[in-house]
């Protein structure tokens, strides 16, 4: 069995267990085909969308990919500052986002897009009780990770960042970013070196680093628990 | 494997045996337990610890060759078909009570009759100017993760072991040129890595030299030798050894040596019954991932022993 072969068994492993209902919006870009038909305009739109669907097809109807034109929505690529393409939001019942993805959840991003799923769909989340008694200790914050396909540790910070997000009640938002699809990204922030995570604009992780090094950065101080 | 599944965790539960770590020794010991029927827990900051940023695996028996997020994914797979539970978390109190230890961190409590320290090390830092200032910036402890950065770029290496060989042949794949800058006089890698270091045209070894200073701008730009030099480079790779992660378990009075490693006799006990050690975090003189993976082993077999010894009905 090849590697894309054993990612792909994964995603239908997985995917089938999903119990609950999840809606992702994904925005792309399309253009007008001489004599009307609607093609997608981005370069790697087709590909990440054909990857979407795997994940879609083997949920039991459970998640719903919708993509939405930037053309034709306006009003959400307004609502949700929707700059670049393709990207995937995660967005709560209050119409708050909580994960965006500049990236394409494949190879070994596979796990933790797969656990924020379920977890978004309201699976246990294991650090929720503390995020929830540190809440009012954390400010309104974004967690951004940026990420590299061959990072072997990149998927667990992004897991926890995700995990952290959806016990928030919509306080902390995350962004995965490809920094090898969006460079100009990495070299805003002159990251070269991943994982590469950056709380608020203003404090920077650099390396592995555990759920306790992102939330102390999160609340900046000593974390508060009470089992 | 870093997700949490909590459905096949038992937050009340009194484990048989925790493994703190998430590199092969502990991987390994956690298979063994699982094995012998013990309920067993791994709770790790890093799934595939170090051994999961090397490029390329030659050494483990039966594995002709692999990256070593592939020999991760292999001890994943072997895990997730005997239903191990993994956390990412990182404890930090251990306390006996009674007939069992407590273990803390900031997310959750658990219980356990037996532990087994195998949290590993981390990269040595040369602790010098420049080197914090342009992490993720120019400097790094991982080619794997970072070596796309410096495609057609100049790069350097510093060390000298197996691991800095390995290193610079990978960077040496896309990069336009690496250096691999040493101390000593002649490189310590394993013969086939050498041979391997010195075939290669895009590889310099700079002998009997020190990097004192790194610098840059915005990123790293220089280094900066004991002689006095200055020497342009894009990228600088540390591979310089690492240290052992034994805080918690000096903390709580596991002895140590000199090095910070914890102090294990032939069964991977420490010197408190009921905690075990293995792979980089103890004190064995040659640490490789199949080194680390017999002591977990042993150390499942001796908290199997021990747990019986308590006579608990399991």
């Amino acid at each position: 069995m090849s590697q894309d072969d054993k990612y792909r068994e994964i995603i239908k492993r997985e995917m089938a267990k999903l119990k609950k209902p999840v809606n992702l919006k994904v925005f792309t870009s399309q253009k007008v085909q001489p004599g009307g038909t609607k093609i997608r305009a981005c370069m790697d739109c087709g590909e990440f969308m054909a990857l979407l669907r795997v994940y879609e097809e083997n949920s039991n109807g459970m998640l719903t990919i919708e993509e939405l034109s930037i053309d034709d929505n306006p009003e959400f690529v307004k609502k949700f500052d929707i700059t670049r393409v393709p990207t995937i939001i995660f967005i709560d019942n209050n119409g708050r986002e909580l994960i965006r993805y500049l990236a394409a959840p494949k190879r070994g991003e596979i796990q933790p897009f797969i656990q924020a799923i379920f977890t978004f769909a309201g699976a246990p989340n294991y650090y929720e009780a503390t995020i929830k008694q540190n809440l009012d200790r954390i400010p309104p914050s974004t967690i951004k990770v940026m990420m590299t396909e061959t990072c072997p540790y990149c998927p667990q910070v992004i897991a926890i960042s995700n995990s952290f997000a959806i016990a928030s009640e919509g306080k902390i938002r995350t962004i995965i970013i490809d920094i090898m699809a969006n460079p100009d990204i990495g070299q805003y922030y002159d990251a070269a070196g991943v994982p590469y995570t950056i709380i608020n604009d203003q404090k920077t992780l650099v390396g592995m680093v555990g759920p306790n090094e992102i939330l102390r950065a999160l609340i900046g101080g000593n974390i508060h628990v009470q089992y | 494997m870093f997700n949490i599944d909590m459905e096949s965790i038992d937050l009340e539960k009194t484990y048989d045996l925790i493994v703190l770590g998430g590199g092969p020794a502990a991987i390994g010991c956690a298979i063994y337990a699982a094995r012998f029927a013990m309920d067993v827990l791994v709770v790790g900051k890093t799934f595939g610890g170090l051994i999961a940023t090397t490029h390329i695996v030659e050494n483990y028996p039966a594995i002709t060759s692999t990256s070593g997020q592939g020999l991760m994914d292999m001890f994943k797979d072997h895990m997730d078909s005997l239903n191990i539970p993994y956390i990412s978390d990182e404890i930090r109190s251990i306390e006996k009570i009674d007939d069992h230890f407590e273990l803390n961190s900031f997310f959750q409590k658990f219980k356990a009759h037996t532990v087994c320290i195998a949290t590993g090390s981390e990269r040595r830092k040369l602790g010098i100017p420049g080197e914090e200032e342009f992490a993720g910036r120019g400097v790094s402890y991982c080619a794997t993760c970072d070596g796309p950065f410096y495609n057609n770029k100049i790069v350097c290496v510093i060390g000298g072991s197996d691991s800095a060989a390995k290193e610079a042949l990978f960077l040496a794949q896309n990069a336009k040129k690496v250096y691999i800058i040493y101390r000593g006089e002649e490189i310590r890698a394993e013969p086939i890595n050498k041979e391997r270091v010195y075939s290669n045209d895009k590889i310099e070894v700079i002998y009997n030299t020190n990097v004192v200073e790194i610098k840059g701008d915005n990123s790293v730009n220089s280094v900066i030798f004991d002689n006095g030099n200055k020497f342009e480079i894009e990228g600088v790779f540390i591979e310089i050894g690492s240290t052992p992660n034994s805080d918690l378990a000096k903390r709580i009075g596991v002895k140590t040596n000199e090095k910070g490693e914890i102090i294990i006799n032939r069964k991977s006990e420490t010197n408190i019954p009921g905690i075990y050690a293995a792979g980089d975090v103890a004190d064995a003189p040659f640490k490789q991932a199949i080194t680390g993976v017999a002591e977990g082993v042993i150390a499942a077999y001796s908290a199997f022993d021990y747990f019986k010894g308590m006579n608990i009905e399991y």
